[in-house]
């Protein structure tokens, strides 16, 4: 074997560059700064290689969980299965490892030696877990489809003008809204530590549906007509749920509220949709949505129930909520989503009308079933809610 | 009685169907009953492949004929664990907390929707799915106390209308 690698061998790091050149510089400077650490980490293993010699720690069990076997059920090796076995299953109330140590290996005697992930800086278990996310997760590998595949696409015909461009403009909203909930988890999901790799596991199915629901009403729109036209009143909307200062707040704006509205747009969807084709996507697509809702309740009841200071914590989320809803009814109230529908529930432009009618009642229906979730999740908000339980225009 | 059936082969997978061509001859199953929804499940075993695609169901859901036999309700729990239906049972009126939601309507809403299955070989008339009768809460009302297993319905809904879409697959006998 050849001369063992040693650390002043190294080939020396590129020098450093102008501030034009940020984002390289901070990780050749962020690297040179831990230049001992993963440099000697190098030197003794390729030194080791070099002397023909081999480790073979890995096969000591000292301080591992060896022999603990996880037992399949009969959907297969769940995560539930696994983390029935001791030492795995339960993800820390607050999260010390930074780094991609799995949860329940051999670690303790290395965690010297291993870097630090600064991004990781969501800790508290509180800000993330719901009793129901291994469920969820699991349920939604089960439950993915595809929007290629599983539509019956050449059986779209065209509608009528009016119902098909009101059929368009309903995608383009979906469209347009749809991938909040992909990047909202996204920008989440880089912040929580490995440990928490059940939640991890349940925000990366929920990225894929998202994905695939855009896929799919842009596709309804371009197969149907086009696209038609995006909404500031979204936006705003989409913003607020982007925005949101943290993880439990951001969760329950967008899946406890944001897409239980959407849940029942889904519904209302497949209820008034002119084609057999669009009542498989809103079928589908509001599986996927409740899901969704599902986690949203139960992690703001987790939140809830463990956090230190549940008034302190109940106040601040209530002050949020009172921003949060306002802003989400700006696109809930938004002539490119209301109309469309109205005029698919109707049956015609002529008959927006009768359409604004029903959707009063899809309205007050929507708000009432909000307000159950909330109250699921131990956050009342009947006596605070700012949206207004009836249509504003039911009223006029 | 009068009866319905399906009456060709069902559409491909993909559609909204596990519609079958029912046996010429074989007997109409009567509606309401606990045969009726356990036929239903026999037609999920056989589609065992299909249910597979469609993804697990966790759930007890809740059939309720208003007017059933002799004019009172009829009440029926069907038990979905993962690919199959585990359980049929008729259910009296407190035991209703046993299911996760209840669909619940009176007889002639039932009829027409597994009439319109059978017309459409598995495949109901737009008018007539199980979402389109029950999103503005008639003439199919969904009960549930939680919301969390009210949602249920909705997680796996493309399943459910599967399951009343396999009625297709035999004869139904409604009461004159």
């Amino acid at each position: 074997m050849s001369q063992p690698l040693r650390t002043a061998e190294i080939a020396p790091l590129p020098p450093e560059r102008p501030l034009s050149e940020e984002g390289l510089a901070h990780y050749e400077a962020s690297f040179r700064q831990h230049y001992t650490e993963w440099a000697a980490v190098l030197q003794r293993n390729a030194e080791r290689l070099a002397r023909g010699q081999y480790s073979l720690h890995w096969l000591d069990t000292e301080g591992a969980n060896w022999g603990r076997r996880a037992k399949p059920s009969s959907r297969g090796l769940t995560y539930d299965d696994v983390n029935r076995v001791r030492a795995y299953g339960e993800p820390p109330e607050t999260a010390t490892w930074l780094n991609f140590a799995p949860r329940g290996a051999v670690r303790d005697r290395y965690a010297d030696e291993m870097p630090v992930v600064p991004a990781y800086d969501v800790l508290d278990r509180n800000e993330l877990w719901a009793e129901n996310v291994t469920t969820l997760y699991e349920e939604a590998k089960a439950r993915q489809w595809n929007a290629t595949r599983d539509i019956p696409w050449s059986e779209l015909e065209a509608l009528p003008d009016d119902l098909e461009k009101a059929t368009c403009q309903l995608a383009t909203f979906l469209t347009e809204v749809e991938f909040v909930a992909g990047d909202f988890p996204a920008k989440w999901l880089y912040r929580i530590p490995q440990d928490f790799l059940e939640v991890k596991s349940f925000l990366a199915t929920q990225l894929m549906d998202e994905a695939r629901h855009q896929e799919v009403f842009r596709k309804r729109a371009i197969a149907g007509g086009g696209l038609l036209h995006a909404a500031p009143g979204f936006e705003w909307a989409l913003k607020a749920i982007l925005e949101a200062p943290t993880h439990t707040m951001g969760t329950f704006l967008l899946n406890l509220l944001g897409e239980g509205l959407v849940l029942s747009i889904f519904r209302s969807g497949e209820m008034i949709a002119k084609t057999h084709v669009d009542k498989e996507i809103f079928r589908r697509c509001l599986q996927d949505e409740a899901r969704h809702v599902s986690y949203g309740t139960m992690e703001l009841k987790y939140y809830l129930d463990h956090v230190r200071d549940r008034q302190a914590a109940l106040d601040d989320m209530h002050r949020f909520a009172d921003v949060g809803e306002q802003v989400i009814l700006s696109s809930f109230t938004e002539a490119a989503l209301v109309e469309p529908i109205a005029v698919l529930l109707g049956g015609g432009l002529a008959k927006i009308d009768q359409g604004m009618e029903g959707m009063a009642h899809l309205w007050r229906m929507s708000i009432e079933e909000y307000l159950q979730r909330c109250d699921r999740a131990g956050f009342s908000r009947r006596e605070r809610c700012t949206i207004p339980i009836d249509a504003p225009w039911a009223a006029a | 009685m009068s009866s319905v059936a399906g009456l060709a082969a069902g559409p491909a997978v993909g559609r909204e169907t596990v519609g079958a061509v029912p046996a010429a001859g074989s007997a109409a199953i009567p509606f309401p009953s606990r045969a009726w929804f356990e036929a239903l499940a026999a037609r999920v075993r056989e589609q065992r492949v299909r249910w597979e695609h469609l993804g697990y169901v966790d759930c007890v859901a809740g059939f309720t004929v208003l007017d059933g036999p002799g004019g009172a309700p009829f009440r029926v729990q069907v038990s979905f664990d993962e690919f199959d239906v585990v359980d049929v049972r008729e259910a009296r009126e407190d035991e209703g907390a046993r299911a996760d939601f209840v669909l619940e309507a009176d007889l002639a809403t039932w009829r027409a929707m597994i009439e319109s299955i059978a017309a459409g070989h598995g495949r109901p008339a737009l008018e007539q799915t199980l979402n389109r009768l029950s999103h503005m809460g008639k003439p199919i009302a969904v009960r549930s106390d939680d919301p969390l297993r009210r949602d249920l319905y909705f997680r796996y809904n493309q399943s459910l209308q599967e399951f009343v879409n396999a009625s297709a697959g035999f004869r139904t006998a409604f009461p004159d």
